[in-house]
């Protein structure tokens, strides 16, 4: 399980991020609700090693991860498709993918089985296959950066904003997918604009404003929250 | 005509030497986004290492190529160590005048062990060919033949390995590449190891035909830059198509206009394609 404690990020004199804790526990499938700028991506980069926090721990199946570089974190267990997807725009469909799983690169046998799994979660990556990453449309590309960190063969999967400027038709087939990762046991920890569709697919959620936790409980607590509703649900 | 071809052969003898060495400046740009101003001196050492292989130990010709490519990567590894990786999150104005401190001491210390006369690099292949008419001398099909072997052998390695791989990966997003779980640190090293391999390689090419002295890498430092801002900084096929064009350039400029423009029409030509397209001819825009 992932466990963050009172997490503080700095950038210069403004606070990123001020005492945020969290926790995702073994096949659970975890939202942070909140609006842009409200610290969300600044969470993920620093769980994932891209950003040093100025205090707090974050603590993974055991290790002590807080602060270490990004590529170690990735061997630790954790794989992200960030915010702006960070594909290989030159390199082919297949080749991001297969450098998605750079960290089990002699386990070839592995690697053929989980490209078969990512192409049958998102078919279009098989037609695509040969194209270089940058010619493909925004949602494409987001299969890919989904596919790419799955391929990592993670515990734990964040997504950051995965259906960000995505037609809602591929949107909820980009949400059906997470679903389905999550099915297979790995844990998600997902960053979601659409906060109803994200909190229908969730089993428990936060909500951060400023760089803090301002709310946290369930996905039917958050549901039922007037402040949610109206901050993010528009209702 | 016959000039002509003569002149032809001996330019692309020139513009692989030129490309090989071009190709090792890109790589470090591409991955490291150093211009790397030592560049030439790695090329002086590689040239010196092949030399007294050579003629101090008896060492055949190609063989000694082979210790030199692999001495330079060594050096390589360790000038990034010691000098840019303590500098990677410094202004890029450090990793520039870290790299001229690098220059400056590596010719000095050439100066200092070696002496700064001109040495005659002896090659088994002294020979002349005739082809198809032409009196070509062995050398130069040997650097053109060898450059075409490596450059093949860099581009299966880039595409096809996994570790060729992570270079691209780099080249192409930073960040990407540490979320797969690449460690830039070790495609640092690598990628500098690469580098001053192929100088190495180019230099002790092209020695033979050429002299070996402190210096030497000083004029072929102000070439690769106008061949790969030419070709676009961090292009690969840049580099390839920016050396032999320089090259072309340079050869039939000194056979049909004048011996003393040479040396200046890759600079005329450098600031005609950078009005035209200031970020070179295969960049991507960026």
């Amino acid at each position: 399980m992932l466990e963050v404690r009172d997490l503080s990020v700095r950038f210069g004199e403004f606070a990123a991020l001020r005492g945020v804790s969290l926790t995702v526990e073994e096949g659970e499938l975890v939202v942070v609700l909140g609006a842009n700028g409200a610290g969300k991506s600044t969470l993920f980069r620093t769980i994932n090693g891209l950003i040093k926090p100025a205090s707090g721990e974050i603590d993974f199946c055991g290790e002590k991860i807080g602060g270490r570089p990004a590529n170690a974190v990735v061997k630790a267990g954790i794989a992200q498709s960030a915010e702006g997807r960070h594909l290989f725009p030159e390199l082919s469909v297949l080749k991001n993918l297969t450098l998605g799983a750079y960290l089990r690169r002699r386990d070839r046998a592995g690697i053929k089985k989980s490209l078969e799994e990512a192409y049958e979660l998102f078919p279009i990556l098989y037609e695509k296959r040969n194209d270089p990453a940058g010619s493909l449309s925004g949602g494409q590309q987001q299969m890919v950066a989904v596919g790419r960190a799955l391929m990592a063969k993670p515990k734990l999967l964040i997504l950051d904003e995965p259906s960000l400027g995505l037609a809602p038709l591929v949107s909820r087939q980009v949400l059906d997918a997470v679903v389905e990762i999550n099915k297979t046991g790995i844990m998600v920890l997902l960053a979601e604009q659409n906060a109803k569709a994200a909190l229908k697919i969730a089993h428990r959620g936060y909500v951060v404003e400023n760089g803090e936790v301002i709310l946290a409980g369930s996905k039917d607590e958050l549901m039922d929250n007037d402040d949610v509703r109206r901050a993010y649900m528009g209702t | 005509m016959e000039l002509f071809l003569q002149q032809l052969v001996n330019a692309i003898a020139l513009g692989s030497v030129y490309s090989l060495a071009a190709l090792g400046l890109t790589l470090v740009f591409g991955v490291l986004r150093i211009p790397n101003l030592a560049h030439g001196a790695l090329y002086m050492i590689g040239a010196y290492v092949t030399y007294f292989a050579l003629t101090s130990y008896g060492i055949p010709y190609i063989v000694a190529i082979g210790i030199s490519a692999a001495v330079l990567a060594l050096i390589g590894v360790i000038v990034e160590r010691l000098v840019f990786h303590p500098l990677r999150n410094a202004p890029h104005t450090h990793h520039l005048i870290a790299a001229v401190g690098v220059l400056f001491f590596l010719q000095s210390g050439a100066q200092v062990l070696w002496g700064s006369e001109f040495r005659e690099m002896p090659s088994p292949f002294t020979g002349i060919v005739n082809v198809f008419g032409l009196n070509i001398g062995q050398q130069r099909l040997v650097v053109i033949f060898a450059s075409i072997l490596v450059m093949v052998a860099l581009y299966l390695f880039l595409k096809k390995t996994v570790p060729g791989q992570t270079i691209e990966a780099i080249e192409q997003d930073r960040t990407g590449a540490s979320l797969v779980g690449i460690d830039a640190n070790r495609v640092s090293m690598m990628t500098f190891a690469i580098s001053a391999a192929l100088a190495a390689i180019a230099a002790s090419l092209v020695a033979p035909i050429n002299l070996v002295f402190p210096t030497m890498g000083e004029a072929l430092n102000l070439k690769v830059f106008a061949i790969i801002i030419l070709g676009g900084l961090g292009s690969i096929p840049g580099a390839i198509v920016g050396g032999f064009a320089l090259a072309l350039a340079e050869v039939f400029s000194s056979t049909y206009i004048s011996n003393a423009f040479s040396e200046a029409i890759g600079f005329l030509f450098l600031l005609v394609v950078l009005a035209v397209r200031p970020t070179g001819l295969f960049s991507k825009g960026a």
